[in-house]
């Protein structure tokens, strides 16, 4: 029972985050929710103006759109990451960033869902890709990689979903508890009859356990899809088996780099030192630093194998990554994943708050690039030389992606005013 | 009543009302009644195929023109027309976006006093032309009349109209009036006329400056007659030129020299040849005598050729069985032009003419051609106020004469200017009166390019507006100025005359094959030696252009420029630079080098009379001194006037070069000039590799091998044959209805060309063009990636697109290694009325959708249907895509490649044969044959 005082105050602690909105808050609300608003605005003008409106061209028939898809689908990894597999692994430092990292998970996917429609020549038909019956007969291509992509997602946010429900439901039923009158009936007709019998948590934890163990493989296969979008293409700088672990890898680094970014902010506006403790925050950049030393072995690899394959199109392809127009952005690149990461090997970087958070928004950016690279460069360079070309975003595209973050970080914003953005119960475990 | 008697009556009842609101008086109109046989006998969904003649440039050449509901909606080469015999060049083929063209010239127009136009009826253009004609004569002031080249009967009853209303018919004006050759033929043979080269029965071709495959008389013809000689092995054709053209490009040898050195070569040539034994003998000895002394070495510093290469011409030249040498273009448009025309002459009469390489007989109907110095006569006369009524008919000298003539300003005191034009030009706008003219396939009409080839003009639509033919505009205006006409209308007139000229099979022929041929009378062609010795002493050989020096040349997108308004032409690609929109200068790379210029700098070109600034386009090639200015690129093409031949300057010499600091954006749709090694077109070296790649065995796949029941479409181009002319890709444009995109969204690189010509050039700047379009794979990479299946293969091996299943992912473009897939940016609208230019047969396509080349599928379709309706397969040439049909040097061929006896089985089967990117294994159905 001496364990029940800290408990109320674990409660008091993270529910007082979900208190009356400050004006600072308000203010990112309304920035966040313009964004938003700009950017769907633009999307309304490209759907009836044409794909012209966007830079891409021919030959770049992808450019920012798809950029932002494998960048956010990325993001979307780190949360069963951290979730599924650190707590099958039972790594305690977990619980600070459980709750964070799923709903970033699920928002970055709802963000991410968005831009396979964004970048359709007539989204109207985009039900078209969706394998339903009808009297015409028609039906998908299940050789297209795109279409695998459509399961993958929608998998990847179904499970989500459930597993980020299911951890919430004993947290809903403390809020239902903690709060009168209709709306905590509204939180109480969410926790689906959680009364927190012995009975129900013995369930929970088999079926949270369970949804864990399904969520794992998860991990690598929602990436590795995505990545096969490009590896299964002829393309040169894309067509090419390392992509699956590559992408995965970078998936990570990404996501955890994001999960880094908004949880420094997020325990010091919320002040919950105490329950993320900077020891769990080193723990997330150990992982960030494992997984950017990955993906430059990717880089690596990636240049080698063009330089011993003797293949004149993989060899300008790779030439022209490093060397061509679009250089700048390649050496950025560079820096941001692998070589500013490097400096994590010293722990009390690792350690320096401000740091990190610096470090993981280079990272974020040196992880967007990776993408545009990948997209753009190969498709600038590839067989024909007479239809070689070059891919210059256009504003409507940067707005999109400006309206993507907004909506990504006003649902987050949302999330930390409505639900508990620690896991209460673990946090008692704990 | 039961149900099912319910259902009938009311499927009945809806049915009828459906039917009985769907008219309107204004839908009648209209809607193409489906129900009801119309009175013009037109039945929707059927195509005619008509006769006409092509009236875009001078050559005049055959026609067979597509009519769907009424209206002409692709142009392609009559077969068998003696001029083009099937072939049509990109302006023919464009010649239909001039009929439906948004700013044709519409009612007659009067200019104001504040120099604004205004649309006045036709009696009133006609009364106010008849006072001011009785007001000129009383005032003893000359009426002229001054045309294009004119022929046919048009020419009979213009003679008419001029001599019953005293006007005088001046020299007609032509840019490329080919003058000097014109007066050294006259000088030397007495016949001052164009003959027809023979380059098809010739071993030796040597072109001097004349641009056989762009502008020179009848482009179309001798490109026919270029292919035949470079199918041919043992026959060669060596072309010299100072800049670079596509006809110097696709001649087994080209020569650069240095520009108006030309004279030195052909007088060190005919001096070898003469000395030679078997030219000895005809070559008088009274003309050996005066021939200027020239030797090799003074030729080879004058020329910048190098001896060993002037002696190989020489020997080569001296050998031949039956040489041919033709000289012209911008070897005769400058100061030396008219010693490079007599000279050339002479040659030609010691080495063409025994053989028959030259037919007078078959003349190009130059003869009432005048030059510039008509032109200068005419522009005095105007200063010195003698001038009353000008009608400018068809031709635009304003632009065409030099600033020094002044044209411009003398035409002001003309006192009343009338302008007879399809488009507005730069002479229109200095006109009083503008009177709107039909184009060629809205009229009747005849015309005689050749001497002896009589071709048809019928009116394949009623014009929309109020132009008129010229027969009928001349007519009316006759019985305007003198109460009576030869004839009620143009077509009267013209049957009369046909009665009266031809025997009732000659005019049956005519109306069923839309030409006629007249045999004519051999012509002997003998050298006036009294008047060639007189020439040759005063022949006087001046020093050639000094250094830097930029040739003004022309472009076979425009002609002499007169196609620029056509927007097609612009959308299509400069073949060798592959700018599509806007003006430039070429340039050497060296030259960019020394001067630190990119693609796209400005470069200012300076000499003391004249200057330009021009966005630079670095061309392999080029000579490192010499510029190459298109035509279009400058608002007055001619820099001055030969005073002995009359010809326009087109050079600049002593050019003063300064790069301005500026930069344009040109578009520049060739992404690298060079194929970067990779065989596409196969070097020697590649055919090694290639080799050695391709022996992998049979290929692994989860996928059944495609199997193809009775058809499998299959395109074999020969690489030999093709030339670049683009004309395939003017003809993919108008059969498919591609959209025209303009010069903003070439810049983005969202051209929607199905078919490209891609120009590829090797180290030493010599070129090879590759027609690229959809490669109908085996193992196409599209298709397995559209996530819809809107790219799928069809049982006859097409990789068809099926529109509206596309949902615009772009994945298959991406993933295509030939990029030939178009993808609609924007929703493509034409302005009115071009956007009755489409082909109804196939589909629409909207925003969002991706497109590409179908094989013409359309076309297959129609022959499918035929052969179907008579129970057999479609047989060999009776399906063929626009762009094999258009093709004037028959570089492409297409068919069935189940069919073993087919001209394509055996093609794909060549030596030569081999397909592009073939080591990814996509097993395109487009096979190429690779040049030697």
């Amino acid at each position: 029972m001496q364990n029940s005082a800290s408990a109320q105050q674990i409660e008091q602690d993270v529910l007082a985050a979900m208190s009356r909105p400050s004006r600072c808050y308000l203010a990112c609300i309304l920035l966040a929710g313009l964004l938003f608003l700009g950017g769907m605005a633009l999307w309304g003008r490209q759907i009836a103006l044409g794909m012209g409106v966007a830079g891409i061209s021919h030959p770049v028939g992808w450019g920012v759109y798809i950029t932002d898809f494998v960048f956010w689908v990325g993001i979307a990894h780190s949360g069963t990451l951290i979730s599924a597999v650190l707590y099958i692994f039972r790594a305690r430092f977990r619980t600070s960033f459980n709750r964070a990292a799923e709903a970033m998970t699920l928002f970055a996917l709802m963000v991410a869902g968005l831009f396979p429609l964004i970048h359709l020549g007539r989204v109207w038909l985009a039900y078209f890709l969706f394998p339903y019956p009808n009297q015409r007969q028609l039906w998908v291509n299940f050789r297209s990689p795109l279409v695998w992509d459509v399961f993958a997602v929608s998998t990847y946010m179904l499970v989500s979903l459930v597993f980020f429900y299911i951890g919430l439901l004993p947290d809903l039923a403390i809020v239902a508890r903690r709060r009168p009158g209709p709306v905590g009936k509204i939180y109480r007709l969410l926790t689906l009859g959680w009364v927190g019998s012995s009975q129900q948590w013995r369930h929970y934890a088999k079926l949270y356990f369970l949804l864990a163990a399904f969520a794992t493989p998860l991990v690598a296969s929602v990436h590795s899809i995505v990545s096969w979008d490009f590896a299964v293409s002829i393309v040169p700088g894309w067509h090419t088996t390392i992509f699956a672990p590559y992408f995965v890898a970078g998936a990570i680094l990404s996501g955890t780099a994001m999960v880094i970014t908004l949880v420094i902010p997020m325990r010091r506006l919320l002040r919950l030192e105490a329950y993320i403790p900077v020891t769990h925050i080193e723990a997330i950049a150990k992982i960030l630093l494992l997984t950017s030393l990955i993906v430059s072995f990717a880089y690596i690899v990636e240049q080698g194998l063009a330089f011993y394959s003797g293949n004149l199109f993989e060899m300008e392809q790779f030439r022209f990554r490093a060397l061509g127009d679009y250089r700048l952005l390649f050496w950025i690149m560079i820096s941001c994943n692998s070589l500013l990461p490097m400096t994590l090997f010293v722990g009390r970087l690792r350690r320096n708050l401000a740091y990190l958070f610096v470090l993981s928004l280079l990272v974020n950016v040196g992880m967007w690039l990776e993408r545009f690279v990948i997209v753009v460069t190969s498709l600038a360079r590839d067989f024909d030389p007479y239809a070689w070309g070059n891919y210059t975003p256009s504003l409507t595209e940067i707005g999109i992606t400006a309206g993507s973050f907004g909506l990504f970080f006003l649902l987050f914003l949302l999330f930390i005013k409505v639900l508990p953005v620690l896991s209460i119960t673990e946090l008692k475990e704990r | 009543m039961d149900r099912r008697q319910f259902l009938q009556m009311l499927g009945l009842v809806s049915g009828a009302a459906a039917l009985s609101s769907c008219g309107s008086d204004k839908g009648q109109k209209e809607l193409v009644s489906l129900l009801v046989p119309t009175e013009d006998g037109i039945v929707p969904g059927t195509e005619a195929w008509r006769p006409s003649t092509c009236c875009e440039c001078p050559a005049h050449c055959g026609l067979l023109t597509r009519i769907r509901e009424n209206r002409p909606v692709k142009l392609e080469g009559n077969p068998r027309h003696p001029v083009n015999r099937g072939g049509l060049c990109l302006r023919g083929q464009a010649s239909l976006w001039r009929l439906y063209h948004p700013q044709r010239l519409q009612s007659p127009l009067k200019r104001q006093a504040d120099g604004r136009l205004q649309t006045i009826p036709w009696s009133q253009a006609l009364a106010e032309i008849a006072e001011a004609l009785q007001h000129s004569r009383r005032q003893s002031r000359q009426n002229a009349w001054l045309a294009g080249r004119t022929s046919g009967t048009l020419n009979a009853l213009l003679e008419e109209f001029c001599s019953s209303l005293g006007i005088e018919r001046l020299a007609e004006f032509e840019p490329f009036s080919h003058a000097a050759l014109r007066q050294s033929y006259g000088l030397l043979f007495d016949r001052a006329d164009l003959p027809r080269y023979r380059g098809d029965q010739a071993d030796l071709l040597i072109t001097v400056g004349a641009d056989l495959l762009e502008t020179f008389l009848s482009p179309v013809d001798y490109t026919t007659q270029a292919s035949a000689l470079a199918a041919d092995q043992k026959r060669h054709w060596l072309h010299l030129e100072p800049h670079y053209s596509l006809t110097g490009a696709n001649a087994d040898d080209r020569l650069v020299l240095t520009p108006g050195s030309e004279g030195s070569l052909l007088l060190w040539l005919l001096q070898s040849l003469a000395s030679q034994r078997r030219y000895r003998g005809r070559w008088p000895q009274a003309l050996q005598d005066l021939l200027p002394a020239s030797d090799l070495a003074a030729t080879a510093a004058a020329t910048g050729l190098r001896s060993q290469q002037l002696q190989q011409l020489a020997s080569r030249f001296a050998r031949a069985e039956k040489p041919l040498l033709i000289v012209g273009g911008v070897a005769t448009g400058h100061r030396n032009g008219q010693p490079v025309a007599l000279l050339g002459a002479l040659l030609q009469w010691l080495t063409a003419l025994p053989w028959g390489g030259m037919d007078f007989s078959a003349g190009e109907n130059y003869s009432r051609v005048g030059s510039l110095l008509d032109l200068e006569e005419l522009s005095q006369r105007l200063a010195a106020d003698r001038i009353g009524v000008l009608f400018v008919s068809r031709c635009d000298p304003v632009r065409h004469s030099p600033a020094a003539l002044g044209l411009q300003g003398t035409l002001a005191k003309a006192r009343l200017r009338v302008g007879l034009a399809d488009l507005a030009d730069d002479t229109t706008d200095q006109m009083d009166l503008i009177l709107p003219l039909a184009h060629g396939l809205e009229t009747w009409g005849d015309t005689e390019p050749r001497r002896g080839v009589i071709g048809l003009l019928q009116p394949l639509r009623t014009p929309q507006q109020q132009a008129l033919s010229e027969g009928d505009l001349l007519l009316k205006l006759l019985r305007q100025a003198t109460g009576k006409s030869p004839a009620a209308d143009w077509e009267t007139y013209l049957q009369r005359n046909w009665q009266n000229r031809f025997s009732r099979v000659q005019l049956g022929q005519l109306m069923d094959d839309g030409y006629l041929t007249e045999p004519q009378p051999q012509l002997s062609i003998r050298l006036d030696l009294a008047r060639a010795a007189k020439a040759l002493q005063g022949l006087h050989l001046q020093a050639p252009l000094t250094l830097p020096a930029a040739v003004i040349a022309p472009s076979i997108r425009s002609f002499d420029g007169r196609s620029r308004s056509l927007e097609l032409l612009s959308e299509i690609p400069d073949p060798l630079t592959t700018i599509s929109y806007g003006s430039w200068v070429a340039i050497a790379p060296q030259t960019a080098a020394r001067l630190r210029l990119q693609d796209g700098d400005e470069l200012q070109m300076k000499t003391a009379a004249w200057q330009s600034k021009q966005p630079v386009r670095i061309q392999p090639g080029q000579a490192a001194k010499v510029l190459t200015l298109p035509m279009d690129s400058l608002p007055a093409p001619a820099t001055g006037i030969d005073p002995l031949t009359g010809e326009a300057l087109r050079y600049c010499e002593a050019l003063h070069l300064k790069p301005t600091g500026k930069r344009h954006r040109l578009p520049i749709l060739a992404g690298s000039p060079s194929q970067q090694g990779r065989g596409l077109i196969p070097t020697p070296v590649h055919r090694q590799q290639k080799h050695d790649q391709q022996n992998h065995g049979p290929r692994a796949s989860f996928y059944p091998e495609p199997h193809y029941e009775n058809y499998r479409w299959a395109m074999a181009i020969d690489l030999q044959r093709c030339i670049g002319c683009s004309a395939c890709v003017a003809a993919c444009y108008v059969e498919n209805n591609v959209p025209v995109v303009g010069a903003a969204d070439h810049l983005a690189g969202r051209e929607m060309s199905w078919l490209r010509i891609e120009p590829f050039y090797d180290e030493q700047g010599r070129v090879d063009f590759l027609p690229m379009l959809c490669q109908h794979c085996n193992y196409a990479p599209c298709e397995a990636v559209c996530p819809v299946y809107a790219a799928y293969h069809n049982p006859e091996g097409l990789n068809v697109q099926v529109y509206n299943r596309c949902v615009g992912t772009r994945y298959c473009s991406n993933n295509c290694p030939y990029k030939v897939r178009r993808f609609n940016w924007w929703q493509h609208k034409r302005t009115p009325p071009l956007d009755l230019l489409r082909n109804p047969d196939l589909p629409l396509r909207s925003k969002g959708m991706m497109e590409k080349c179908t094989f013409c599928l359309q076309r297959i379709r129609i022959a499918k249907d035929r052969a179907k309706d008579q129970k057999r397969l479609v047989q060999d040439g009776e399906a063929t895509p626009a762009c094999a049909q258009s093709c004037p040097a028959g570089a492409i061929a297409f068919g069935n490649l189940l069919d073993k006896e087919s001209g394509i089985y055996r093609l794909v089967h060549s030596q030569r044969a081999y397909r592009v990117l073939a080591e990814l294994g996509t097993e395109p159905a487009v096979h190429y044959l690779r040049p030697e």
